[in-house]
């Protein structure tokens, strides 16, 4: 099968990566679209040890309002909870964290500045069902500035400004896009797929930065992955969506053809167009907006820090282990 | 006429043939199908007993059989003809074959084959008691343009005084019929006296139901689950799981022979572009599922073709994995020149979308008149596709069950000349099978 190789380099994240991160053995690989999302996939060397969320993770209650304790199922390796990891659960209060933490082996930690994503709905989550989500894009930066903050209806209004701008009643109802919108968000899973190995993603909204997440290793990255795809970056994408292809759309029956007058030209055609079209989504890895951005070191855990990336662009948590990136969540401050 | 575009008219082209009192008869694409059985009577006949063709499409098929002329056709293919308009007979509601029956009279259509079909649908058929209790009016009107007014009433009143086989009897009914001693007795109901009103008996419904099945039903289960979709992707969805290989796969060849027995061989060379990627092998509760349908229907290609080609995307069969291109798929398909390119995927295309669509448009003008189809693997028949149709411009059938295939393969080789020979065949053998089913009911001979 022809591919058209994405031209990335190590060089090409180190632009997006704060502080003195060492990207060698990274690669960006070939890009792929749905709609007005592309994502390019990372894979790299995997950083072993780490507890992915999914099979490792577990929320075991919600103490109040606002207070959400997860615990590391795992005896024996470290958790990192995914950046703005939420719950969501038919018939009770669904909560979002506004940071990223490590989980000792076999621990509990209590969120207390965790902040709920449901300004009217009464109940408290419990242990079961737990499928978990990654807030929308144009929350993170705005719940990333509240870590710390205590305030369970904290992000209510940023939640009913999102909903007004989707053409949804203007309500801290962040199930009016996560659950009712489910169909359509979750095809994003099969829209985009993973490659073997991935480790991470750059994804891109209409052609701008939306956002960088880099897991330590494929499986923790598969477990996030439809929690990033469908509801971080998804549901962005489903708002900015073109419509489906006409008769004069790309994908329509109005298809512009190639100037090719056999096969082999019509291959060499193809093959040109992709390597156009890819080299102009590196340019829009190369126009990623890194700026000034600045690290502030947050939680130790051996070797391993996490810190929050601000910029005037783009904002996140890292985590590394001395020069090496172990898991990253860096997304645009915001999305036009 | 092509027999995509003619089985694609006789799926969708919904309507009934009106016969307004007095009116002319309302048939809205009279021309088409006229056009279509002048360029091939047979085939044009035996198509319409292709699975999935609407029941007012066959309907036509019928009128149209015996409405035309058979001059200059040799008797083989007058034999299919009218076998095929016996089963359509049997085959249809009895209101709509009753329509087709009087929009005959309006026609004036009166060869001998419409005669014979007429009088047997008339008095043999088997629900004929009846349906003469229901509709006698209109099936005297049948008898009479059958026979002409004067012979039939004629014929009633011989029968009448007891003539049940005299030189004028025969020579004028019974030649038509395969059982007189069943048909007779019908000729004085429908001319009798003691009709239901007369004696004050409640009225006869006319029965809704076709006494012969073209489409069995399909019995469906109200959850679709991965391995609720037929038996040659249900036993491959529990070997990708881990089960009992060895018992596995002695299953699959049994299921795959037995839903390939009686297909006929397509003697021509298709090339299979097999969406392999994450996608297909999906999630959670439909873990495997489409992929394992995608992959019997590429095993039962495999076991009815002569050759077949198969290029997979993303990752293969038993691995699935990465992303899709089917635009480079087809494109490598195309090289072994096959008669059929045929397309399985979800549709999710995703490096680049709109790649195919532009390669297909492209074709043409390359030089390549080799047709592509897509086959549209889904969960299940209610799948959104809004975002799932990479090429628009190409054929494109969906399939979840098994028993799709029943309706998939017949579209899919139509799409392509080899296929013809084939289509022929199968179809014939379909006729066969319900020529057979006809035979063995009751008051009805073959």
């Amino acid at each position: 099968m022809t591919t058209t190789d994405m031209p990335g380099t190590p060089e090409s994240l180190e632009p997006l990566v704060p502080g003195p991160v060492d990207l060698a053995g990274y690669r960006l690989g070939v890009p792929q679209q749905a709609g007005a999302l592309t994502m390019i996939p990372i894979t790299g060397p995997a950083y072993p040890g780490i507890v992915p969320p999914r099979s490792g993770l577990k929320l075991t209650q919600v103490a109040g309002y606002g207070r959400v304790e997860l615990r590391n199922g795992s005896p024996d390796g470290v958790a990192i909870v995914p950046l703005h990891i939420g719950y969501i659960q038919d018939a009770a209060q669904n909560h979002a964290l506004c940071r990223s933490a490590f989980l000792a082996p076999g621990a509990a930690v209590m969120f207390e500045d965790a902040c709920c994503v449901q300004e009217s709905q009464g109940g408290y989550l419990t242990g079961r069902d737990q499928w978990f989500f990654v807030l929308p894009v144009e929350l993170r930066a705005r719940a990333l500035e509240l870590r710390g903050v205590h305030g369970y209806s904290k992000l209510w209004n940023d939640i009913g400004e999102l909903n007004a701008r989707y053409g949804l009643p203007r309500r801290g109802h962040l199930e009016q896009v996560l659950s009712r919108k489910r169909a359509v968000l979750t095809q994003f899973q099969s829209r985009l797929e993973p490659q073997p190995g991935q480790l991470g993603a750059l994804f891109f909204i209409g052609g701008r930065f939306a956002g960088l997440e880099l897991a330590p290793d494929p499986v923790y990255f598969a477990e996030v992955w439809m929690a990033l795809v469908c509801f971080a970056y998804g549901a962005a994408a489903w708002h900015a969506e073109p419509p489906p292809a006409g008769a004069g759309g790309p994908g329509g029956s109005g298809a512009v053809p190639y100037e090719a007058a056999d096969l082999a030209s019509l291959r060499a055609e193809l093959a040109r167009d992709r390597a156009a079209r890819a080299a102009e989504i590196a340019g829009w890895v190369a126009a990623v907006p890194a700026g000034d951005a600045r690290l502030r070191e947050e939680e130790r855990y051996l070797g391993l820090r996490l810190s929050t990336v601000t910029g005037a662009e783009l904002a996140g948590q890292i985590v590394t282990d001395g020069d090496r990136p172990v898991y990253a969540s860096l997304f645009a401050r915001a999305i036009a | 006429m092509d027999t995509p575009t003619l089985l694609a008219h006789l799926e969708t082209h919904a309507g009934a043939l009106a016969l307004p009192r007095g009116g002319t008869l309302c048939w809205d694409d009279a021309d088409f199908h006229r056009a279509a059985y002048t360029d091939d009577p047979e085939g044009y006949a035996l198509l319409g007993l292709a699975p999935g063709v609407l029941p007012w499409q066959r309907a036509r098929v019928l009128l149209q059989l015996l409405a035309a002329s058979q001059a200059g056709l040799d008797d083989a293919t007058r034999g299919t003809l009218a076998r095929v308009a016996r089963v359509l007979t049997l085959a249809l509601p009895p209101a709509a074959v009753i329509t087709v029956m009087l929009g005959l009279r309006r026609l004036r259509a009166n060869h001998k084959h419409t005669t014979r079909a007429a009088l047997r649908f008339v008095l043999e058929h088997p629900e004929a008691d009846l349906l003469i209790a229901a509709r006698r009016p209109a099936l005297v009107d049948c008898f009479e343009h059958a026979l002409g007014k004067a012979t039939a009433r004629g014929c009633a009143r011989r029968i009448d005084d007891g003539d049940t086989g005299s030189d004028y009897l025969r020579r004028r009914l019974l030649r038509f019929l395969t059982a007189p001693q069943v048909a007779m007795p019908r000729v004085r109901a429908l001319y009798g006296t003691d009709d239901q009103a007369e004696r004050g008996a409640p009225a006869v419904v006319l029965p809704y139901e076709p006494v012969l099945a073209l489409d069995p039903a399909r019995e469906r289960s109200p959850v679709v689950t991965a391995t609720n979709r037929g038996d040659i992707a249900a036993t491959l969805v529990h070997l990708h799981r881990g089960g009992p290989a060895d018992d596995l796969h002695a299953a699959l060849g049994r299921y795959v022979a037995a839903a390939t027995a009686a297909l006929p061989r397509f003697d021509g060379t298709v090339a299979v572009v097999l969406d392999a990627s994450a996608s297909m092998r999906g999630y959670g509760d439909r873990e495997w599922a489409v992929l394992s349908q995608a992959a019997a229907l590429r095993m039962v290609l495999s076991r009815i073709c002569t050759r077949l080609q198969v290029v997979e995307v993303g990752g293969g069969e038993r691995a699935p994995a990465g992303a899709t291109d089917l635009a480079t798929g087809v494109l490598d398909a195309l090289t072994a020149a096959p008669d059929l390119v045929a397309v399985i995927s979800d549709g999710y295309e995703n490096l680049f979308p709109g790649d195919l669509a532009r390669v297909v448009a492209t074709l043409p003008r390359a030089g390549v008149t080799t047709p592509v189809v897509f086959c549209h693997a889904q969960f299940t028949g209610a799948d959104d596709l809004t975002l799932r149709r990479p090429a628009p411009a190409l054929p494109q059938r969906g399939f979840w069950h098994q028993d799709d295939f029943t309706e998939l393969l017949p579209w899919m080789f139509g799409h392509c000349a080899a296929g013809a020979p084939w289509l022929r065949a199968a179809m014939h053998t379909r006729l066969d099978t319900l020529d057979r089913q006809a035979a063995q009911m009751g008051g009805v001979a073959a």
